[in-house]
């Protein structure tokens, strides 16, 4: 063939980066509210994974010292109406709140994500079904929704922290199945997607191979937002006396157990509402940092 | 205006950069180009080698992302690359005004049109009351031959077709009378009808209002129309210019003889005087010296080391090539050695692959309702009747909106007919994806138009032609990474760029990966849905000769479906015309392209771009874009040859002009013959 095309290999000057090199460059790139917020969330990761193994005292053992004897050496936050050392509850409760707060948002944004991604692939009578249900539920305040939901389970299972994870996803995932809808609807367009249907592609395997790929830059954004929500949501049931049962160190449960304290000893009180505030901080500088990375990085590609 | 300097614009020295990643990379090195009051200057070059970066400079326009190193942009003997944000203001749209590519990205689409141009008026132009802005906008639509100006005004940019999008962004160009128009590729997003008016009607613009215009293209045949002298870019340097007669009947650097090598043409006959380019501007692997030399077929070893400047080798013609003078003769040798292609072959024996029995589509399904009162849906294809033999290639040609499409969607199952059957390899083919055999759905293949859309952007090249072999064969790993190999042979790109993902890729590089994803298939037909439009000319000259070689090679058949006569000239065994869904002429290729023409194909004839025909614009008649109203016959409203009453009353018959070439007329093919050759 005269029209021959002759590629020689340093045609592939401009081949791919490594990810580990365009990892280093977005971080060097990333906004300061990532990079603090970052910070904060080390901090509360490290005290997550570690603390069992150096807080002075079990979470759960009465009379470490007299009760609500105020800060000391010996207990940094002081101790409670029961003598328990309120720094270690605090240090237990590290781990409880970040493992529900991401398994629930996780699942939240799975399962809506599924259901979105479906809809917008299959529409027709089932997207309709689907998303009148999503806007019913939509309609209903999430606290209400997450109070129902408790009420619902009944007094067997509450008190449960695999509750207070069900309740955080089926609480997100509506908002989740919107957002993955009009993401996947925007993918659907796309002849590569007309090529997998012609192709005779069953719908998860479009949804997986497809459209997942092409959303998952919103997706992601959407879960570290959430992920920033649900210790609030944890908190706020916790509080309420929705969330895990008593004995467990979950901060939003030892605000409430401590507020007639708040006089007498007001570190007690203080402790875990400062420690659950400083998480949120971080945890949304953080997420919305890597909202604004990721919503770059989606742009950039395209 | 100055009229001391011999020139309106210039453009000095130009060195431009672009940031890319944390490095600068050169985008314009040295540019430099004049326009003189009232010329035409054609800028030519292939994607990305910064024609487009170059014209918007001329409006003082530069990207947030670019530096510019050295050079002045001279406007009128004000220099606008020094110029404040303010001071450009008073400049652009009164003394320069742009026209681009994409005219429904152009236009607000939630604003009236004429408000859109009001707005322009309001900025920059002398008219102050609203009766006089109102006159002005009216005056502008008449003179871009607008039909209907008081009516259109109030119209929303999605109420009018594209051609008539392209004339409102043209008359928002002329708003304030300017003395220079840049035109950034203003036709390359239209069919080869519409291009053809949009291009009579810059003709006649200039002829009288004597503005210039840097009318810049990928397309020589375009140029060849209207320019008056031509600029040839590439990778960031003028390699020629020349005047336009000049240049198309003496080229000199190699880069523009591949590029006049490039356009298609309806005459296959006439001997080539050059052959089409090879390969892809890539900047990353430019050499020292010339930067076409990678791709030059005339190169000596010190071509890559010596940087070449313009020389003078006429009056008024430069090129930037120091083996000028022998490429003539080297040229003329190398194209005996090539072997004569081969005529198409005759297909042996009557073997139809798909047949079309009375089929008609359309985008809404009757509901019960609609069946109870009687009610039928729009149609958009009606009656067609035609068939596609084993290994044939049968090319559908159209305007947008003729229907193409539609018909490639039906049999690809997309779209089941609401009238007729569709059989193929002698069976009915159902009309619901679902009621396909995977048989079925492998033997039939598609490849879009737009690569940046047919390709998963998130997937590597791997993934894309491993999910067929996977879902098909049925294959093993090991088995898959070799056919993907050869796959990628097959289409002429390197097997490493199995590992690359589409942004990697040039758009024509992502048509062949496109290609071959229908390919590993292996496919008994292939629908290609205008799988050329989206490419520069040269890339699309480098695909059409692949596509013909799997043609030989490989007895697939093809639905090819364009809007241009040209392109599909020498691939296509057969061609059918398509007006408003309805088909008005088959035949063999050399059969179509020959009287007696039907009246539309005559037309679409006419409108292709030919180098050969150049400058002969008739600057007299604006084709009025009229709706092509008929009941009888689509093409009623629009037909040159219209014979009366009869036309828009009684469907035309179908008439045999031999064995397999047929013509869906009124009038008499004699009659037809000798309209044509007048």
């Amino acid at each position: 063939m005269s029209t021959e095309i002759q590629i020689n290999s340093d045609q592939l000057e401009d081949a791919p980066i490594s990810r580990f090199e365009a990892l280093k460059r977005v971080l060097r790139q990333s906004p300061m509210s990532f990079r603090i917020g970052g910070a904060i969330m080390f901090v509360h990761v490290f005290i997550a994974i570690t603390g069992p193994f150096w807080a002075p005292y079990d979470q759960a053992t009465i009379f470490t010292g007299p009760p609500l004897m105020g800060m000391s050496w010996e207990h940094l936050f002081g101790t409670d109406m029961l003598g328990r050392d309120v720094f270690s509850r605090v240090i237990h409760g590290a781990h409880l709140v970040i493992i529900l707060s991401i398994s629930g948002s996780f699942l939240g944004v799975a399962l809506g994500t599924a259901l979105g991604l479906l809809s917008a692939y299959l529409r027709g009578w089932f997207d309709e079904v689907v998303m009148r249900l999503i806007e019913t539920l939509i309609s209903i305040p999430y606290l209400v929704l997450a109070l129902l939901l408790v009420t619902a389970a009944g007094p067997k299972y509450s008190g449960e922290p695999t509750l207070v994870v069900l309740v955080v996803a089926f609480v997100f995932a509506p908002r989740v199945t919107r957002l993955a809808r009009a993401a996947g609807l925007d993918v659907v367009m796309n002849d590569y997607v007309t090529i997998a249907r012609l192709r005779g592609e069953s719908a998860w395997s479009v949804i997986w191979r497809e459209l997942l790929p092409n959303a998952s830059g919103t997706l992601l954004v959407e879960f570290a937002l959430r992920t920033g929500y649900a210790p609030v949501l944890i908190g706020t049931l916790g509080f309420l006396g929705f969330g895990v049962a008593p004995p467990n160190p979950e901060w939003g449960l030892m605000i409430s157990e401590y507020r007639d304290l708040v006089l007498a000893s007001p570190v007690v009180v203080l402790a875990p509402a400062l420690m659950l505030a400083s998480l949120i901080i971080g945890l949304n500088m953080w997420t919305e940092g890597l909202a604004r990375i990721l919503g770059r990085s989606v742009r950039h590609e395209e | 205006m100055n009229n001391s300097s011999p020139y309106l614009a210039r453009l000095e020295e130009i060195h431009l950069s672009y940031r890319h990643d944390e490095s600068w990379l050169k985008v314009l090195q040295g540019v430099s180009l004049d326009i003189a009051p009232g010329e035409v200057v054609g800028l030519v070059g292939e994607s990305g080698c910064g024609k487009s970066t170059l014209a918007r400079l001329l409006l003082g326009y530069r990207h947030p992302s670019s530096r510019i190193e050295s050079g002045r942009a001279i406007l009128e003997d004000v220099d606008l690359l020094g110029l404040e944000r303010n001071s450009l203001d008073g400049i652009r749209g009164r003394r320069v005004a742009l026209v681009p590519q994409d005219p429904t990205t152009a236009l607000n689409p939630s604003m009236r049109v004429g408000a859109q141009i009001a707005e322009v008026l309001c900025e920059h132009g002398d008219e102050k009351s609203e009766e006089e802005i109102t006159a002005r906008i009216i005056e502008l639509f008449e003179n871009v031959g607008l039909p209907n100006p008081e009516f259109l005004v109030k119209r929303f940019p999605h109420q009018l077709s594209g051609g008539q999008q392209q004339r409102v962004t043209i008359a928002m160009a002329l708003a304030c009378n300017p003395s220079l128009v840049v035109l950034d590729e203003p036709t390359t997003a239209l069919d080869v009808t519409t291009q053809d008016q949009i291009l009579r009607l810059l003709v006649q613009l200039r002829s009288r209002l004597g503005i210039a215009m840097l009318y810049v293209t990928h397309d020589l045949g375009v140029v060849a129309q209207i320019a008056d002298r031509v600029c040839v870019m590439y990778a960031g340097h003028v390699v020629e210019t020349a005047a336009t007669e000049r240049i198309f009947s003496e080229p000199r650097h190699p880069y523009t003889r591949g590029l006049i090598g490039s356009v298609p043409r309806l005459d296959l006959d006439q001997d080539k005087t050059a052959r089409p380019l090879r390969g892809l501007l890539r900047r990353s692997q430019l050499p020292k010296g010339c930067p076409f030399q990678p791709r030059c077929d005339f190169t000596e070893p010190s071509c890559a080391e010596v940087h070449q400047h313009p020389v003078e080798v006429a009056s008024d013609h430069y090129v930037a090539c120091q083996r000028w003078q022998h490429v003539e003769q080297e040229e003329q040798t190398r194209l005996k050695d090539v072997p004569e292609s081969s005529p198409v072959t005759e297909l042996d024996g009557d073997d139809p692959l798909v047949e079309f029995d009375d089929v008609s589509l359309s985008y809404s399904q009757p509901g019960r309702l609609d069946k109870l009162i009687g009610y039928s849906p729009l149609t958009v294809v009606h009656d067609l009747s035609f068939t596609i033999r084993r290994g044939e290639v049968v090319a559908l040609v159209g305007e947008s909106g003729s229907g193409k499409s539609t018909i490639a969607k039906a049999v690809s199952g997309l779209l089941p007919p609401c009238k007729g059957q569709i059989k193929f390899n002698g069976k009915p083919l159902p009309g619901q994806l679902d009621g396909r055999s995977e048989e079925q759905k492998r033997t039939i293949q598609y490849i879009f138009q737009n690569p940046d859309s047919s390709l998963n952007p998130r997937a590597r090249v791997r993934g894309a032609l491993g999910r067929p072999l996977a879902k098909f064969f049925a294959m093993k790993v090991s088995e898959i990474t070799s056919k993907i190999a050869a796959a990628l042979e097959e289409v002429r790109l390197p097997k490493t760029y199995a590992a690359r993902f589409p942004d990697q890729l040039s758009g024509g590089e992502r048509q062949r990966v496109a290609i071959a994803r229908a390919l590993v298939a292996k496919p008994s037909l292939l629908l290609c849905d205008e799988a050329l439009s989206a490419l520069d000319v040269s890339v699309q000259a480098n695909i059409l000769s692949m596509l013909e070689d799997f043609k030989k090679d490989r007895e697939v058949a093809m639905l090819f479906i364009s809007h241009d006569l040209a392109v599909v000239r020498s691939l296509a065994d057969r061609v059918a015309v398509l007006f408003n869904g309805l088909m008005l002429e088959i035949g063999d290729t050399s059969a179509v392209y020959a009287p007696p023409y039907h009246p539309y194909t005559y037309a679409l004839l006419q409108a292709v771009p030919d180098i050969e025909r150049r400058n002969e614009m008739h600057e007299n008649i604006i084709e009025q874009e009229t709706s092509s109203g008929g009941r009888a016959c689509p093409f009623a409203g629009r037909c040159q040859w219209k014979l009366g009453s009869q036309c828009e009353t009684t469907p035309p018959p179908w008439r045999k002009v031999t064995g397999k070439h047929s013509i869906r007329c009124h009038r008499e093919l004699d009659n037809l013959t000798a309209l044509a050759t007048d």
